[in-house]
């Protein structure tokens, strides 16, 4: 009896010290994609299955080998984004930041094994990329884990919080966007692994999306600042 | 003389008639404003058939050595590898024939920003002069569909009597674009011919053409055609009467080798400065 109200304080402040910071709103509300559209313009897949499952969004590739990006409606420019994430291993995705239709941006890297926390470019080199070396320290393994992300400036600079922990601060060297972007979509990738024929090549290996792999996203909000 | 400079002369002779051959079979065509056209022939070609690749370690296993070992690539269950075989037939398409039963003329580049603004007197590009340089030789951007109807509006009053110019159908535009491929169109190839990985447009006509002449059909701008989009990863044989969007092909600048296929089918709206277009054209 003790072992099981153990249990079940546990469970409740595991979900308590899971939620959305005050003063951000909501992006996902929980029920349904309004707000997101996925792009039709990223080498990445048109096609990707982004739904809803108690109370998550759940991103998966379709057809087979074809991912793709779910993206807000909304652009920002300064701001921070706080949402938990719940990875399979062998499914490489990410947070894209300032993002244009293409899937162009910033990104916050989510695979396991590998640098889920690192920031690192899409289509474009980032003048000052950064590891989350002490990932580890406060990594939730096969459950959610919150990151909170700051991004300002014209040169931007960016933060990550995990689990409530500063893993990066860094400023670039120059702004290394498209165009000279100050403002973009944020978007949630799901990695392609197929070419449409072998003729084109041999495509990615296959642990970049594990078969069958899902991410999952909660609790996404945003503080315009 | 000597024999060296007589075999130069001879050669150069034999490419001369060569070279007038070529022009012969590719017939092209100059309008008003300066926009090149080269005539396609009629034929047939399969579209959207989708054999997914299922291998263990993809583009990397042709870096692998005996020395370098699988270079860090996560093996996974063999279970897995199974079961990729397995969604791959599932989700397999066969494609569907589509026959061009008439000629047309398409452009042999994208419409360039110069070419814009001697039609319509404006240049709504971003990656104009001071951006780039030589931005008149860099295709036009930043123009919606209906941007586009209204230079083809424009254009067709201008050249009245000679032709009549519209965006291809996404049918005309690939069967254009593969030149008689009947597969997809290898990362080697892809990297020779598209203009891709960059942080700005190109100027047109820098990259290898394809088997019938035309430049750029893969990467520096999308390009409009004039189907509506079927949210779907590759047309229908019909294309929709309405949508929300037209199709885009042809991937953009900071295009990747994944979808710089002429089979990708893509959607609006794009990234403003990513999307362009090239005419097509028909003689009176």
């Amino acid at each position: 009896m003790k072992f099981v109200s153990l249990i079940a304080f546990s469970l409740i402040s595991a979900a308590s010290c899971a939620q959305i910071p005050d003063g951000f709103t909501p992006l996902f509300n929980g029920k349904n994609l309004k707000g997101w559209h996925v792009s039709r313009s990223t080498h990445q897949g048109t096609t990707p299955n982004f739904h809803i499952e108690d109370g998550a969004i759940v991103a998966s590739q379709q057809p087979y080998g074809q991912g793709g990006l779910l993206m807000t409606d909304q652009i920002f420019r300064d701001f921070e984004l706080y949402l938990e994430i719940k990875i399979d291993s062998f499914a490489n995705g990410g947070i894209f930041l300032r993002s244009n239709e293409g899937g162009s941006a910033y990104q916050v890297e989510l695979v396991l094994p590998g640098g889920t926390g690192d920031l690192v470019g899409e289509r474009i080199p980032v003048s000052v990329p950064a590891e989350a070396k002490n990932r580890e320290k406060v990594w939730k393994a096969g459950d959610w884990n919150s990151f909170r992300i700051r991004m300002t400036g014209e040169i931007p600079h960016i933060t990550l919080w995990i689990n409530g922990v500063e893993m990066w601060d860094v400023i670039q060297t120059k702004n290394d966007f498209i165009a000279g972007a100050t403002e973009g979509m944020i978007a949630l990738q799901c990695h392609w692994t197929a070419v449409y024929s072998p003729a084109a090549s041999k495509g990615m290996p296959l642990s970049s999306w594990r078969p069958g792999a899902t991410h999952r996203y909660r609790n996404i909000a945003i503080k315009k600042l | 003389m000597s024999t060296i400079n007589k075999i130069t002369i001879a050669f150069a002779q034999i490419m001369l008639i060569a070279n007038q051959l070529n022009a012969q079979e590719k017939k092209t065509y100059v309008n008003s404003i300066g926009i090149e056209f080269i005539e396609i022939q009629p034929g047939s070609m399969v579209v959207g058939k989708f054999q997914p690749t299922t291998t263990k370690f993809g583009f990397i296993e042709q870096y692998m050595t005996k020395e370098s070992g699988d270079m860090g690539i996560p093996v996974l269950p063999d279970s897995d590898y199974a079961l990729s075989e397995e969604l791959s037939k599932r989700d397999a398409l066969p494609g569907f024939t589509v026959t061009i039963s008439k000629s047309y003329y398409i452009g042999t580049f994208e419409v360039t920003q110069a070419q814009w603004k001697k039609v319509m007197g404006t240049n709504p590009s971003f990656f104009q002069e001071g951006k780039v340089s030589n931005a008149d030789q860099h295709p036009i951007e930043s123009v919606t569909w209906n941007d586009v109807q209204a230079f083809i509006k424009k254009l067709n009053k201008l050249e009245k009597g000679n032709a009549s110019y519209r965006l291809p159908t996404e049918f005309e535009w690939e069967y254009a674009a593969r030149a008689g491929a009947t597969d997809d169109i290898s990362w080697s190839e892809i990297n020779a011919s598209a203009q891709i990985a960059k942080l700005t447009t190109q100027p047109i006509g820098q990259k290898k053409p394809n088997a019938w002449g035309l430049y750029d059909m893969l990467g520096n701008v999308w390009e409009w055609v004039d189907d509506y989009y079927n949210e779907k990863i590759f047309a229908d044989p019909v294309p929709p009467k309405k949508g929300k969007e037209h199709v885009l092909k042809g991937a953009p600048f900071y295009g990747d080798v994944k979808n710089a296929t002429y089979m990708t089918h893509a959607g609006g709206p794009g990234s403003k400065y990513d999307v362009g277009f090239r005419l097509l054209m028909e003689l009176k």
